[in-house]
């Protein structure tokens, strides 16, 4: 950056701020909250659209209309007519009249409300307030100045504007889902009694912030058909604040785009967390909610309302310590299995010649691909003939050999990584083979058999077809078949079902974030999936 | 290494034994068991009888929902391997990045690829619920939708949402396959590279594509063969309801095997899945064994 060219840059970044910020001031006395209330309304039966009736009617409540409209209200008279054919092959009519109030409120007005929404707006009004004072106390006389030649103080004010305003941008979308969730969602919730705890608060907070707390007991009937809407020029101010956000970037590091991008790699990597964590924030709160609150689609808040922790003893009485007991038995049985042969086959792999070395290699390879559950069937069959159908040792046996493949590919790739000088000195000094492969290289090779091992103990802990197929008694399934038994047909208990998949979870997720680092490098060297 | 004694020719092979015998027995030899059976009379309870040629093949393929679940089978291994490697590819160039907490990014975004997919596959049942499920309950209660959405008012939307499902659990694995390709990748490259003044799109095409080109081939020939396998989302999911149309291939030898009892046909789509994956797997093969050759 061009040191000349940083002034009026500069002052076009202060003019940007304040004309973002007045156009926001603007925005914000626009009447953009619109809300519609019925404040009369008049049935009559036996009329049809037109007759004397009718008109009597109507009239009646266009009298009643103008004494409203006398009182300084805004209302519209609203008609609706049922029509319905008796058995006797004759129509009847209804007509309601309302007469409905629409009242608009600008976003000013919520300052001073009670809402939640109230409390968001009046944060952002203070975010404002703080970084306008952080621009200009970190702007006044050195605007022209190069950003890392400034003092400190200036550099933390400049760098806290555009926190501040970033705050805005963030807040903007909360305060409106707020409002969305006040207005549409909990008084809607109220209105139709599909919930009743804590109305008598939130109505007497709605009419102080709609009547100013005039309406009393009154507020019941005036929120009835009470809608809500707002237009959606309140996105606006999140394009605005996000304006003047750019304009503090500018001041304090003197380059938008750059800065900009990283905002943008930010955004984008906080959402793929938050769509990858969603999952497992839904298995948390309802593993620990009421059965009835996870069939309840009228459910307000982001956590239980009260932690069930018995939903955890209750699993523990209905079999899951077995089944996690199960798990641990195949997986562990399996790992130790498949390294056991796996360990030697590398080894010969990755130092020794013979013939045949390349056909074992593309073997070993080829048989990576065999999924077990192609060839089910079969695999069900085998058992039958070896007598262990139904059997964890039978589990063991095929989660062993159908990751062997992988383990010896991994492993292979390790040894091949080490020098053999060690080795080959140990073997001068009066070392065997053998000793020299568990007193010299497995030492050495620790973190990638560490790493095979856990991966081997993930697949074969996650593996469901199989022992769906394998395992008929109830008490020898592992984890991932067991949890299915809180699923039947006709009923699922989510909560169980949960409970018991956050138990299968944890440990393996605990371990794969222990491998993270030695996946990148193990995956070159081969394929592997759980 | 001396080969010349007796003893020492058949060491390696005594090393080899243990693990050969495990594959043999417990991979080989369920091949050769599946063949077989394709080939003879299979009662219900699944005693073998004697040998009729082709004609469980014939009714394999005779079988009303056999078109539907290849065409399924196919949309389902496309889309599942093509998105998830466009988007893990994506992800893994964003977390190859420097930026701070790059490292509790990278341990989120392996949460799906720990998990079991029974497990995955639950909670998304869960979630995409009509009366109760969760993302109805969290965009109402956000107000982005004032009436809860039926996420799954038809079979077809069913396993669009299945499709969606493979795709979150594969990503994970795409993302670490690409992103130990970039690691190996000379910071050098593209600093001469900028020099040369290049931009952001010829340093992807130029320089980053061809590179990963090998890690990205390994992955997305094994990612055929796991989706193409994979059975618990479809299976948790829907359980190929109704009537099959959102079966695959491996959901729907199962429940003709197990549930319907007809296990001739089961088996001859078994050695038929099994024949598409064995031609997978050498196209597999023969990259990895040429990228051995290139590295010794």
């Amino acid at each position: 950056m061009k040191t000349e060219k940083l002034l009026p840059r500069g002052r076009i970044a202060l003019l940007v701020i304040s004309a973002a910020l007045a156009l926001a001031a603007a925005l914000m006395s626009l009447p953009l909250y619109s809300f519609t209330a019925s404040v009369y309304t008049k049935k009559s039966a036996n009329t049809f659209v037109g007759d004397d009736k009718y008109k009597e009617v109507r009239a009646e409540v266009e009298a009643e209309a103008k004494a409203y409209e006398e009182k300084g209200m805004a209302v519209t008279i609203d008609e609706t007519v049922t029509e319905r054919t008796n058995s006797k092959g004759k129509t009847t009519s209804l007509v309601a009249f309302s007469i409905q109030e629409t009242f608009r409120k600008n976003i000013w007005s919520f300052l001073n409300g009670d809402l939640p929404s109230c409390r968001v707006l009046q944060i952002m009004l203070l975010c404002a307030l703080l970084g306008v004072v952080c621009t200009l106390a970190g702007s006044a006389f050195c605007l022209g100045q190069v950003p890392k030649t400034l003092s400190r103080p200036k550099r933390v004010l400049r760098g806290a504007a555009c926190v501040l305003f970033g705050l805005d941008v963030i807040l903007t979308p909360v305060f409106i889902l707020m409002n969305n969730h006040t207005f549409w969602r909990k008084l809607g919730l109220y209105n139709s009694e599909l919930i009743t705890d804590g109305k008598e608060a939130f109505f007497g907070k709605l009419d102080r912030f709609l009547f100013g707390g005039s309406l009393g007991d009154g507020i019941d009937a005036a929120l009835k058909n009470l809608s809500a809407d707002h237009s959606p020029l309140v996105w606006g101010l999140m394009l605005l604040f996000a304006l003047a956000a750019l304009g503090a970037v500018q001041i304090r590091f003197g380059a938008v785009k750059k800065t900009f991008l990283r905002v943008l790699l930010y955004v984008f990597v906080a959402a793929v967390c938050i769509v990858t964590l969603y999952p497992y924030y839904v298995m948390l709160i309802t593993a620990f909610r009421s059965n009835a609150e996870t069939l309840d689609m009228y459910f307000l808040n982001m956590l239980p309302t009260k932690w069930i922790w018995s939903n955890l003893t209750d699993i523990i009485r209905r079999g899951v310590p077995r089944f996690l007991a199960n798990s641990v038995m195949v997986a562990g049985g399996a790992t130790v299995l498949a390294m056991l042969c796996g360990i030697p086959a590398a080894f010969a792999m990755a130092r020794m010649r013979f013939r045949g070395k390349k056909i074992f290699l593309g073997f070993v390879i080829m048989s990576q691909m065999f999924s077990p559950v192609v060839l089910l069937i079969g695999i069900s069959q085998l058992m039958n003939i070896l007598h262990l159908n139904d059997t964890i040792l039978g589990l063991v046996l095929i989660n062993a050999a159908f990751n062997q493949a992988f383990a010896i590919w991994l492993l292979r790739g390790t040894f091949v990584a080490i020098s053999p000088e060690m080795e080959q000195a140990a073997k001068i000094d009066g070392c065997t083979t053998f000793g020299s492969l568990t007193r010299v290289l497995l030492p050495m090779a620790a973190p990638g058999i560490v790493t095979t091992l856990i991966f081997v103990f993930i697949n074969a802990w996650n593996e469901y077809t199989i022992s769906t197929v394998l395992i008929s008694t109830a008490s020898k399934r592992p984890i991932t078949v067991g949890i299915t038994q809180f699923s039947s047909f006709n009923m699922i208990e989510w909560q169980y079902l949960f409970a018991a998949s956050l138990l299968a979870t944890i440990p393996v997720v605990i371990l794969f974030m222990a491998i993270e680092k030695h996946l990148t490098s193990g995956l070159t060297s081969g394929g592997v999936k759980g | 290494m001396n080969a010349g004694s007796r003893k020492n020719t058949l060491t390696p092979y005594l090393w080899l034994l243990p693990s050969i015998l495990l594959i043999g027995i417990f991979v080989v030899f369920p091949i050769v068991i599946v063949f077989r059976m394709s080939f003879s009379e299979i009662s219900k309870s699944g005693v073998i009888g004697g040998f009729i040629g082709l004609k469980n093949y014939k009714d394999a393929v005779s079988l009303p929902a056999f078109g539907t679940v290849m065409k399924n089978t196919f949309w389902w291994v496309l889309s599942v391997v093509g998105l998830s490697t466009l988007l893990g590819f994506i992800i893994a160039l964003v977390l190859n990045q420097e930026f701070a907490g790059r490292k509790i990014a990278r341990s989120i975004l392996i949460f799906p690829w720990a998990t079991s997919l029974v497990i995955q596959a639950s909670v998304w049942n869960y979630i995409i619920k009509y009366e109760y499920g969760s993302l109805n309950n969290v965009l109402l209660n956000l107000g982005i939708i004032k009436n809860a959405v039926n996420w799954r008012s038809s079979y077809q939307i069913e396993f669009i949402w299945e499709c969606g499902v493979g795709i979150f659990v594969t990503i994970p694995f795409v993302a670490f396959c690409v992103l130990s390709g970039l690691q190996s990748i000379d910071e050098s490259l593209y600093e001469s590279a900028i020099v040369d003044g290049a931009g952001f799109w010829d340093k992807l095409f130029k320089i980053t594509l061809p590179l990963v080109r090998p890690a990205l081939s390994v992955s997305t020939v094994l990612n055929i063969i796991y989706v193409f396998n994979s059975f618990p989302i479809v299976y948790t999911m829907t359980k190929g309801a109704p009537a099959n149309k959102t079966d695959t291939m491996i959901t729907y030898l199962y429940m003709l095997s197990f549930y319907d009892r007809r296990k001739g046909p089961a088996i001859a789509l078994s050695v038929i899945g099994f024949v598409i994956l064995c031609i997978c797997a050498g196209i597999y093969m023969m990259t990895v064994m040429r990228k051995e050759d290139s590295e010794s």
